[in-house]
């Protein structure tokens, strides 16, 4: 599990859902939630909260893109690399934290990562949780 | 409906305490209630079974008056229609469990509901047996089994199942849920475990230092409302088994084992039997038609 802090700089809410913008040190971090403010009284802009995300749920690719839907791109460099034999843990330091991811070893090894070597990690909004 | 209104000081191990406690009980009602120990719970159950007095205040039970300060009221325990079992079984270990069941009624009760509630709790096979020689579960079963033969209203559960391990606390639960049904009980019982609530109550107490601080739906209190996932629940880790680079482990919700992958230095502070949240958000899961 993967827990970031920062502070809510925006929600957007339509109905029950709300897209709420989070700043991780010089990142932004967007969350889909099925909560409102008047349901979650903590999505509040400015209020520190707790981002929360499965290392399973996060794509790795070797620099970011633009032609994907996937809003949450965090680059860094990869720190550490655990091979296992069908998945493999890799662990992105960006400015300001650290994002681990679990792939395939065959997806590590298709992309050639390395220790030190550059890394972006994408999350989809949906996977994003809030907590207090 | 039952209502309680009683105050009384108390000793605890932090000195004195009064104890301040009004709640009602709807006939049919499961209310759990839970709380630090020395807060007051089993107290609450002592004045309503009679067992100790309040300084002050009433207790009405679907009409009748069990006790009131004010008229001086005070219905002897023998009088009052209720079943009690503590987590220590408090059988007579000179009877066997037919005789245990048998000296909780009173001489003009018919003995029939003996057989009854034996047929019920699944004890026909040990009837003749004396308690030394029953396990801790079955132990507890007959001490159920006796406190339903008077056919109680009440029935009052002191933390029953706390000294028994998990499986056969899960067997325990389902025969108390069943008796509660079947013999039409308002029940009431102290307990700490969250799956135990969520699994038999319908109401929670919580009460802290003689007062009750929350009361209502057991889920709405015990969930965990400050995580936004929609898809959580409370379960037991039964297994924590390593894979490459991950952990799988398995938690049983309710009657259904799950299994969540977690990376492996989260599993370093779990253990097996822990209770744990399971959450997830209600985009990932999918529903089909069964």
């Amino acid at each position: 599990m993967n827990t970031l802090t920062g502070n809510i700089t925006s929600v957007e809410t339509n109905g029950s859902l709300s897209l709420v913008k989070v700043t991780v040190g010089t990142n932004e971090v967007i969350a889909i939630v099925i909560d409102t403010p008047e349901t979650a009284p903590f999505l509040t802009t400015e209020n520190n909260v707790k981002v929360i995300f499965k290392e399973t749920e996060v794509v790795l690719a070797t620099s970011e893109y633009d032609g994907i839907s996937m809003q949450n791109q965090l680059s860094g460099v990869i720190e550490a690399i655990e091979q296992g034999v069908l998945l493999s843990k890799v662990v992105v330091q960006t400015d300001t934290t650290s994002i681990s991811s679990i792939i395939t070893t065959k997806a590590l090894k298709k992309l050639n990562l390395k220790v030190g070597s550059q890394a972006t990690a994408l999350i989809k909004t949906n996977e994003i949780m809030l907590s207090e | 409906m039952i209502a309680i209104s009683v105050q009384k000081q108390l000793l605890s191990g932090g000195g004195e305490m009064s104890l301040d406690v009004s709640l009602n009980f709807k006939r049919g009602s499961f209310t759990a209630v839970k709380g630090k120990s020395g807060v007051g719970k089993t107290s609450l159950l002592r004045m309503i079974a009679g067992l100790m007095t309040p300084d002050k205040g009433k207790i009405k039970v679907f009409n009748e008056t069990w006790f009131n300060s004010w008229s001086k009221e005070n219905l002897s325990i023998q009088k009052r229609s209720l079943g009690y079992v503590f987590q220590d079984y408090a059988l007579f270990p000179n009877m066997s469990v037919f005789e245990n069941l048998k000296f909780a009624l009173h001489k003009t009760d018919d003995k029939q509901i003996v057989n009854d509630i034996l047929e019920v709790m699944e004890l026909g096979s040990l009837q003749h047996v004396k308690p030394d020689k029953l396990s801790g579960g079955q132990k507890q079963r007959v001490a159920l089994a006796r406190a339903l033969v008077r056919k109680p209203e009440i029935l009052l559960l002191d933390e029953p199942l706390a000294a028994l391990d998990v499986e056969i606390r899960q067997k325990l639960q389902d025969y108390i849920v069943d008796a509660h049904k079947e013999f039409d009980l308002t029940t009431v019982m102290v307990t700490h475990d969250t799956g135990e609530i969520l699994r038999m109550a319908d109401k929670l107490v919580i009460i802290e230092n003689g007062k009750v601080i929350k009361q209502g739906s057991p889920s709405t209190i015990l969930a965990q409302r400050s995580i936004s996932g929609k898809f959580q629940f409370t379960g037991e880790v039964i297994s924590i088994e390593t894979e490459d680079v991950v952990n799988i482990v398995s938690v049983l919700v309710g009657n259904e084992l799950i299994k969540v992958v977690v990376d492996q230095n989260e599993t370093s502070t779990l253990s097996i039997g822990d209770k744990v949240l399971v959450a997830s958000k209600a985009f990932n899961p999918i529903i089909q038609k069964i």
